[in-house]
């Protein structure tokens, strides 16, 4: 995969009816688990194939036009943009019809909406990235972005896991960064099978375990909920202070864009106001119901 | 109704049950927030007791309730609810030993709707309204008008087969009896005018009707026959119908709605008084409920013995539609 | 502070002829009352019964702005791939006749939202288009509490012209530069006398002593974040609650929407539909559901229009209209509510 440089592109705005979804073509199906795949695209029309740019943790509205609309993060990385990727697991009509889908299909795109990691405030710094089965999909985006600027962060630790080892996604990623020795990859299983040699435990033991140092460190975590509830008080054991942690929220979404009301938490909504939120900014939720 | 006395025996009772620890809360009627209206009252606090009241504006089916609270509950219930409950019980939905049956003998609610209508003016430009055993006595600024009380009547009160809960624990006042024939058909001339129009007449009728619908679901959440975790309207795999209030999509909602709840709907009317744009949707469950008296001669929760009609089935069951 | 002297005034008799010269440029609705329900709809051209009936509709007039049902667009599937198409707008700009202050307001509160950070468009095509004629109350309901919301039975605010009752004929205050226009077209207003301006005077003064019903929103907001985790209050608040979508239907500030998809062989359209907050699915995930609970959307519900809603616009969304307590199947109060939460505000801090 090529590495663009696309920080010459102007940040894109959607033009017109912000409703209306733009077409792409799937070019590539990758199938991660049983049930995940991630779907390589690329728009139909060559001006805005040109024109799109996104920034990591952003999210689109992937639909199947007739079939419905749902929220996925783009798991792709700005810095190599030449197509996009979004990773899709099997939950439901819209997710089950996207997977009878074929290379050459055309789906709908609306995006890129919400915020995005802050990479300002990531520069300089040693980056921990903890997740846990297709939670590294939006990390993803996040790790290549960094690993194509290397010069740019100190020490970067990636600690991933999955429930089995037939769980665990983007296995040619965690090849790529386990052979990069600039990057500490650290795989776990919760439980292996006869033939995984690797190592056992839940993600936030493994943190423990491997306990990266917090000094000017910042800990960007993405998986289950339940994963993030046990690794958060794990980072604050290790010195993570509640601005050290980043993670990004998923919640029910339609429009994308702050208005139909669905995944608002108190008066911000996650489709506008995130996805990507500190743990101090979760902390001052007015409410508990994320 | 007269109930001076039966309300007094309500509180007491009331009372007397949570204060015994024999129910968990009570469920009942108290003063609404508007004038000639009345809200359901849920509470385990023996202090909001003196609150309850019986008169002729208790409109609601409470036992819509009993499916979602957990715990014993002591509930207010006229002859037309406690039927609900009785098909509760034989849904198994409802454990006997959980309810406590608190009887109204019920002679009928009042219509709102239909004082309105007689007198030319809303709700709260009406200054009172009182029952006088077989009249009503509405009056408007100061002017003092009679009627009897048939015309205030709610239709299916009108055409009321158990005014006194059969099933009940505590009965809170003296038996009233059924309607007469004269009345029950009454209660049912908005229901056969559209049965002797022509079909196509009777279907745009509906089509026009069924344009106004919001799919707000208020029949469906007022019928204590309605109790799925997840009704079908929210079903994707597979999609039965879009939430879009398309007259069609509408149309077919409330049909489906009536074949689940046929054979356990009680005619309570509720979901008719629930609707905001005024959708006749009794004449559909009416219809229903006399096609299943009809061609089974069953009719729900008259009796807590017999299985609930469509869950059951018997060798002597008619087969011959399968060919 | 508008002199009223620049007033006019239309007499009742010539409602009939002023809508008609309306109905040239505009699409006229007027409120409607018929046997089933009272609804805003289209004039027909001659029928003006309307003007005798001094009360406010069942459905808002967001509907007409934001109706029930929407086509966002249509598409179709050929060899070639998709292509969409957007519904057709041909209808001319729309002239509301005879919203009421609380409405009127309640549109403005939609605006805020359907045009912030990304605009709208099907709202905004139709609205920014639109023109408002208000109609100033004369006999509230006993559940309209407009007056407790920086608000009155006749308050001109948000309209572009404001009509005034005053007997045989209207008073007519122009608002805007819209409304402004507008009469200057017309050959049908009078010049008003100093007894049409008392006249007016007096309708207010007298409706708005009419508004009984009321509420203390001083500190509001921080009264009920202050009992936002109290379980237990919500609940018994929650308890009778059906969780139909009554209120939030025809609340005139509630705004929340689906989007589903139809198809149909090769070809179908994108909907977006009125939606409600209090609904079980509303925020439900694949994997989890954080408002399963009932009394967790009606707290929602409470607190998004009177704390997450002032917190982003500035504005409480409710202007108390009343339709969610007249219609509400058990009759439950969002007044009583706030004043129950408030008192329990009221003894935590006091302790």
């Amino acid at each position: 995969m090529a590495v663009s440089d696309i920080s010459h592109r102007p940040r894109f705005l959607a033009k017109g009816n912000v409703y209306l979804p733009h077409i792409a073509v799937i070019e590539k199906i990758i199938d991660e688990t049983y049930d995940t795949s991630t779907f390589h695209f690329n728009f139909k029309d060559e001006k805005l194939r040109e024109e799109f740019t996104f920034e990591s943790g952003q999210f689109a509205l992937v639909s199947i036009l007739g079939i419905g609309e749902a929220p996925f993060c783009i798991c792709s990385s700005p810095t190599r943009i030449d197509h996009l990727e979004c990773s899709i697991r099997q939950v439901g009509r819209l997710t089950r019809a996207l997977h009878r889908l074929g290379v050459g299909a055309e789906i709908g795109f609306r995006g890129p909406y919400g915020n995005c990691f802050p990479l300002d405030f990531l520069q300089g710094k040693n980056l921990v990235f903890v997740g846990g089965g297709i939670g590294l999909s939006p990390l993803r985006s996040l790790i290549w972005n960094v690993v194509d600027n290397r010069d740019r962060y100190g020490n970067i630790d990636i600690i991933y896991g999955a429930r089995s080892p037939a769980d665990l996604c983007f296995n040619y990623d965690l090849e790529a960064w386990d052979k990069d020795k600039t990057v500490n990859m650290v795989t776990t299983v919760d439980k292996g099978d006869e033939s995984w040699t690797g190592r056992e435990g839940f993600v936030p033991q493994v943190l423990e375990q491997v306990a990266p140092s917090a000094s000017n460190a910042v800990a960007i975590v993405c998986g289950p909920p339940i994963m993030i509830r046990f690794t958060f008080p794990v980072l604050e054991k290790l010195g993570f202070t509640p601005e050290q942690m980043i993670t990004t929220l998923e919640k029910r979404m339609k429009c994308g864009i702050g208005k139909c009301g669905r995944c608002n938490i108190g008066n911000i909504y996650v489709c506008r106001d995130g996805p990507v939120f500190s743990y101090a900014q979760i902390m001052s939720f007015i409410s508990s119901e994320y | 109704m007269k109930d001076g006395g039966m309300e007094q025996k309500l509180r007491s009772e009331a009372k007397a049950l949570l204060e015994q620890g024999k129910v968990d809360y009570i469920i009942g009627f108290e003063a609404g927030s508007l004038k000639f209206t009345t809200t359901p009252l849920i509470t385990s606090d023996k202090d909001d007791i003196d609150r309850l009241v019986i008169n002729p504006f208790i409109v609601n089916n409470l036992s819509v309730y009993l499916s979602e609270l957990k715990g014993r509950a002591g509930i207010v219930v006229k002859g037309c609810d406690s039927r609900s409950i009785v098909s509760l019980l034989q849904d198994n939905k409802v454990a006997r030993e959980n309810v406590v049956i608190l009887g109204v003998p019920c002679s009928g609610i009042i219509d709102l709707g239909k004082v309105e209508k007689l007198v030319g003016k809303d709700r709260d430009e009406i200054d009172d309204i009182t029952q006088d055993r077989d009249r009503v006595v509405i009056t408007v600024d100061d002017n003092r008008r009679e009627f009897p009380i048939r015309e205030v009547l709610f239709d299916n009160c009108l055409g009321c087969e158990l005014p006194t809960p059969q099933e009940y624990d505590i009965l809170l006042g003296e038996l009233t009896s059924a309607a007469s024939d004269e009345d029950k058909i009454a209660s049912q001339k908005k229901i056969n005018s559209l049965k002797n129009i022509p079909p196509e007449q009777r279907w745009e009728f509906w089509r026009s009707e069924f344009d106004r619908c919001l799919r707000c679901y208020a029949c469906r959440n007022v019928c204590p026959a309605c109790f799925c975790q997840r009704c079908f309207v929210e079903e994707t795999e597979p999609l039965w119908l879009l939430p879009v209030p398309r007259w069609q999509d509408n149309l077919v909602f409330q049909v489906i709605r009536n074949m689940h709840v046929a054979g356990r709907c009680t005619d309570c009317g509720e979901c008719e008084r629930a609707c905001p744009v005024n959708i006749p949707l009794r004449s559909l469950t009416r219809e229903m409920y006399d096609m299943v008296d009809e061609l089974f001669h069953y009719k729900a929760g008259m009796d807590k013995e017999a299985s609930s009609f469509l869950a059951a089935y018997e060798a002597t069951d008619v087969e011959d539609f399968i060919r | 502070m508008k002199k009223v002297t620049d007033s006019k005034k239309i007499s009742k008799k010539n409602i009939a002829k002023l809508l008609d010269e309306w109905r040239q440029e505009f699409t006229v609705f007027v409120p409607w009352r018929d046997e089933a329900v009272a609804k805003w709809a289209r004039w027909d051209g001659k029928d003006t019964s309307f003007l005798d009936w001094y009360r406010n509709t069942v459905v808002p007039p967001k509907a007409i702005f934001f109706p029930p049902m929407e086509e966002m667009f249509s598409f179709q599937k050929d060899r070639e791939g998709y292509h969409l198409e957007l519904p057709a707008s041909d209808e001319p700009k729309q002239l509301i006749f005879g919203i009421r202050p609380c409405d009127a307001k309640a549109l403005a509160v939609l605006n805020m939202t359907f045009s912030d950070a990304y605009e709208d468009p099907y709202y905004l095509a139709k609205r920014n288009g639109g023109v408002l004629v208000g109609l100033g109350c004369t006999n509230p309901y006993d559940s309209c509490f407009c007056t407790s919301l920086d608000s009155s039975p006749t308050d001109s605010a948000n309209v572009d012209l404001m009509l005034t009752d005053i007997g045989d004929d209207f008073l007519v205050e122009a608002i805007t530069d819209k409304g402004k226009a507008l009469m200057a077209k017309t050959s049908l207003a009078e010049a008003v006398t100093r007894a049409d301006e008392a006249r007016a005077k007096d309708v207010k003064e007298t409706t708005y002593a009419k508004v009984t019903k009321k509420i203390d929103t001083e500190g509001i907001k921080e009264k009920l974040l202050s009992g936002f985790d109290n379980k237990d209050l919500w609940e018994k608040i929650a308890a009778k609650c059906i969780t139909c979508g009554i209120c939030t239907f025809l609340c005139p500030t509630c705004y929340c929407f689906d989007i589903n998809d139809e198809l149909v062989k090769n070809q179908g359209e994108r909907f977006r539909s009125w939606d409600s907050c209090a609904f079980p699915l509303y925020t439900k995930m694949p994997m989890e559901n954080p408002r399963v609970e009932k009394w967790r959307r009606l707290r929602q519900k409470v607190c998004h229009k009177y704390v997450f809603y002032p917190m982003n616009f500035d504005v409480i969304a409710c202007t108390g209209c009343g339709r969610c307590i007249r219609l509400c199947p058990v009759n439950w109060d969002i007044t009583q509510t706030l004043d129950n939460l408030s008192a329990e505000a009221q003894v935590k801090m006091e302790k």
